[in-house]
């Protein structure tokens, strides 16, 4: 598999570190508790088809990306910052 | 300030010492890869503080005469190279150390001069040396002069750019840099690569 890093364009999967599911939240001061932060630490989709997954290209800009990806196929529908660059 | 009344034995030592060995010349059989040391460069990891990229940039201009590139590129001139690493982040390649304070207005400044081994690669078998271990494609379509990148090369840590303003079929020259502790295990990796083509 090969990822298009929006900063370095497309990489050897080699070069990324996975993270996981992207679209964990960890829950605010005010909605903590034990059965949520279980949730937010432990529980995951595992789906069969599209997710939005956090990368690290570690072994090139080591910037965090955000990748849509098909878990059956492999095909990226997109990688984009992890950050917005709010730097100008 | 260092106190002059200290004694010490410390002195600069190069980081491929020990480790290239200079081979023996034959003009009668050119070598497929040439590959020269950088020695006594200063290095710096520039990154710009947040929102002062452009006033950074402008900085760069006026000091150094050259434009910060924002995708993966190196801009040079003789005494200077600002190579792409990643976003907000440049390395500073100075042919002679010297100061880089003036750019801590604007950024974080990390001397790296001696942290990283530098050797410069060329020759006609340059590519088919390096494509033995690189994972990213570097024939002229796909990596023209001036394109940099920051890989792996059998699992180090290298940064690596095009230096030669060469035409599209003639051998490119590159500039690679991998962290000083690795520099043996480069060495260990390109010479035996290289073999073949010398
Ligand atoms: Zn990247």
């Amino acid at each position: 598999m090969r990822l298009p890093c929006p900063h370095c364009g497309t990489r050897d999967v080699q070069e990324f570190t996975y993270l996981g599911d992207a679209n964990v939240k960890r829950p605010g001061a005010d909605e903590m508790s034990e059965a949520a932060m279980t949730r937010y630490v432990y529980e995951r989709d595992n789906p069969a088809g599209r997710q939005r997954e956090y990368w690290h290209h570690s072994s090139g800009c080591h910037a965090w990306i955000v990748v849509t990806r098909d878990t059956r196929t492999h095909r990226i529908e997109s990688a984009e910052p992890a950050k917005p660059l709010v730097q100008s | 300030m260092a106190d002059p009344s200290l004694k010490t034995k410390w002195s600069r030592h190069s980081a491929w010492a020990d480790i290239l060995t200079a081979s023996p010349s034959d003009a009668a059989r050119p070598c497929g890869v040439n590959v020269v040391a950088r020695e006594g460069l200063g290095v710096a990891g520039i990154q710009a503080q947040r929102g002062r990229k452009a006033a950074l940039s402008a900085l760069v201009k006026m000091r150094y005469g050259l434009e910060l590139p924002t995708t993966p590129r190196a801009v040079r001139d003789a005494a200077h190279a600002f190579v792409w690493a990643g976003p907000g982040q440049w390395l500073l390649v100075a042919e002679q150390k010297e100061s880089f304070a003036e750019l801590s207005e604007l950024a974080a400044v990390s001397d790296q001069s001696d942290g990283r081994a530098a050797l410069r690669l060329s020759g006609p078998n340059v590519r088919d040396m390096l494509a033995k271990g690189c994972m990213i494609d570097l024939h002229p379509a796909a990596f023209p002069s001036g394109a940099a990148a920051m890989t792996s090369i059998a699992h180090i840590g290298v940064h690596l750019w095009r230096v030669d303003e060469q035409p599209y079929d003639r051998p490119a020259i590159f500039d690679i840099l991998v962290a000083r502790s690795m520099a043996a295990s480069f060495w260990s990796w390109a010479s035996a690569s290289a073999a073949e083509y010398n």
